[in-house]
């Protein structure tokens, strides 16, 4: 799979479609998504791994896109904020962020909705602590946590 | 141009580095790639260790030791509750690392090859009396963790040399509590403290104290540990041992503290993780 320069061709699966890309060894999967294939979902905020805002799931775990090197994502399953609808539907947890208000500038949004999705894939039901845990690697700087983390609860029933 | 390498096995990763010595060894990439995104790494090639299988898990052995294989990610050691009694100091580290994320990407040989000395694991591993497995040219070798962590960002590994486990020693009838002060959950820590606990009857038969985040690498006093044995560690006894401590610690003033706060702080944190984890050793008795 790579040439003797350095240009590697790696076969990517995002949002259930084979992607071929040429990428350098050094080239992030979020350079990627947003140079390469248009998928500006994912945000580019602090770029260290730190602020949550360019989340993707790797095998549907949230994992940050811009500390994954797109070399290494090849053989798995790449979910972007894209990928969870076909159309204009919206997932039990996008339409709970709707009726709670919880975006505002919507930097932060995919990387919480992503999050928030994978929670719930493998909690059902979490509670606001469990929230809070699982949200506490992305960071919003307009709307607050609160509308947020009320969302997620209410996405997935609990109270 | 960066090139991207996949050994399959140990062997073939170590002679990744005899053919590209400038390589950098990658396992998670929480570390490496957020280096290279800062500037601060360019290598030309990249070798990432995540196809080479026998690197991940968690596998008590039939001595009581634990192996913990170098690509194991944090989420995985968080939650690995065969890691117990005494062993469960790495465990409680290990789930207090970062945010959910970055514990699904990191590893443990990762974490600590770069060893941040504001990182979970050190002082985790220096209480644990962890011994790190490491593999070269030149053939393979453990190292004390006390050993490990020489000094800022620098580790005893050898150039070429790649962490492929981290063994951990039997401690079934001790306990374990980690101290960590931040100002906010996920960030790294203003200190930390990894308490290893045993008790006999009313009587402590093992301590195990390390301060991380207070210095080029985690702070451990043996000999003071050693004069709270058979002892009662009533609460003058723990404090000696704190204050030693902080006399130890070689902290900086940072974004997150200043030095002093940090020698202030220290031995209350240590008092607290010393009765914590013996209260859970006396209540598994």
């Amino acid at each position: 799979m790579r040439g003797d320069e350095g240009m590697t061709t790696v076969a990517l699966r995002i949002n259930g479609v084979e992607h071929s890309v040429a990428a350098d060894g050094r080239r992030t999967l979020l350079e990627v998504l947003r140079d390469e294939l248009g998928l500006t979902g994912a945000k580019r905020g602090c770029n260290q791994g730190v602020c949550g805002a360019c989340t993707v799931l790797l095998d549907g775990r949230p994992v940050r896109a811009c500390l994954s090197l797109a070399a290494a994502c090849a053989g798995h399953e790449i979910t972007t904020v894209e990928g969870l609808t076909e159309g204009n539907e919206l997932t039990p947890v996008q339409q709970a962020f709707v009726e709670h208000g919880a975006v505002q500038c919507g930097f932060c949004t995919p990387g919480m909705v992503l999050t928030a999705t994978a929670l719930l894939k493998e909690n059902p039901k979490p509670n606001v602590a469990e929230v809070r845990t699982a949200l506490s690697g992305n960071l919003c700087r307009c709307s607050g946590y609160r509308k947020i983390v009320d969302a997620v609860v209410a996405a997935g029933g609990a109270r | 141009m960066t090139l991207f390498l996949e050994p399959r096995t140990v062997a073939e990763a170590v002679a990744c580095f005899r053919d590209h010595p400038e390589a950098r060894c990658m396992s998670g990439g929480a570390t490496l790639v957020a280096m290279m995104n800062a500037g601060l790494a360019d290598p030309p090639a990249v070798v990432s260790l995540r196809r080479i299988a026998e690197l991940v898990g968690i596998a008590p052995a039939a001595d009581g030791w634990t192996k913990i294989g170098g690509m194991t990610p944090h989420r995985v050691t968080a939650a690995e509750t065969r890691l117990a009694g005494g062993q469960a100091i790495v465990r409680l580290a290990a789930g207090r690392i970062a945010n959910p994320p970055v514990r699904n990407m990191g590893t443990i040989g990762g974490s600590i090859s770069f060893s941040d000395p504001a990182a979970d694991y050190p002082a985790a591993l220096v209480a644990a009396d962890a011994e790190i497995e490491v593999v070269g040219s030149g053939g393979g070798r453990r190292i004390a963790a006390q050993d490990f962590f020489v000094d800022w960002y620098t580790t005893a590994l050898e150039p070429g040399e790649i962490v492929v486990a981290v063994h951990l020693p039997p401690a079934p009838r001790a306990a374990a509590a980690y101290e960590k002060l931040v100002k906010t959950e996920g960030d790294m820590g203003i200190a930390t403290v990894a308490a290893v606990v045993e008790m006999d009857r009313g009587a402590c038969s093992d301590l195990r104290v390390a301060v991380g985040a207070c210095g080029p690498h985690p702070v451990r006093l043996r000999e003071s540990e050693s004069d709270l044995i058979g002892g009662r560690l009533d609460a003058d006894a723990v404090a000696r041992l704190a204050s030693r401590l902080a006399e130890a610690l070689d902290p900086v003033d940072d974004v997150r503290a200043s030095s002093d706060y940090r020698r202030k702080v220290v031995p209350r944190m240590v008092a607290r993780a010393i009765a914590t984890a013996r209260a859970r050793a006396e209540g598994e008795q």
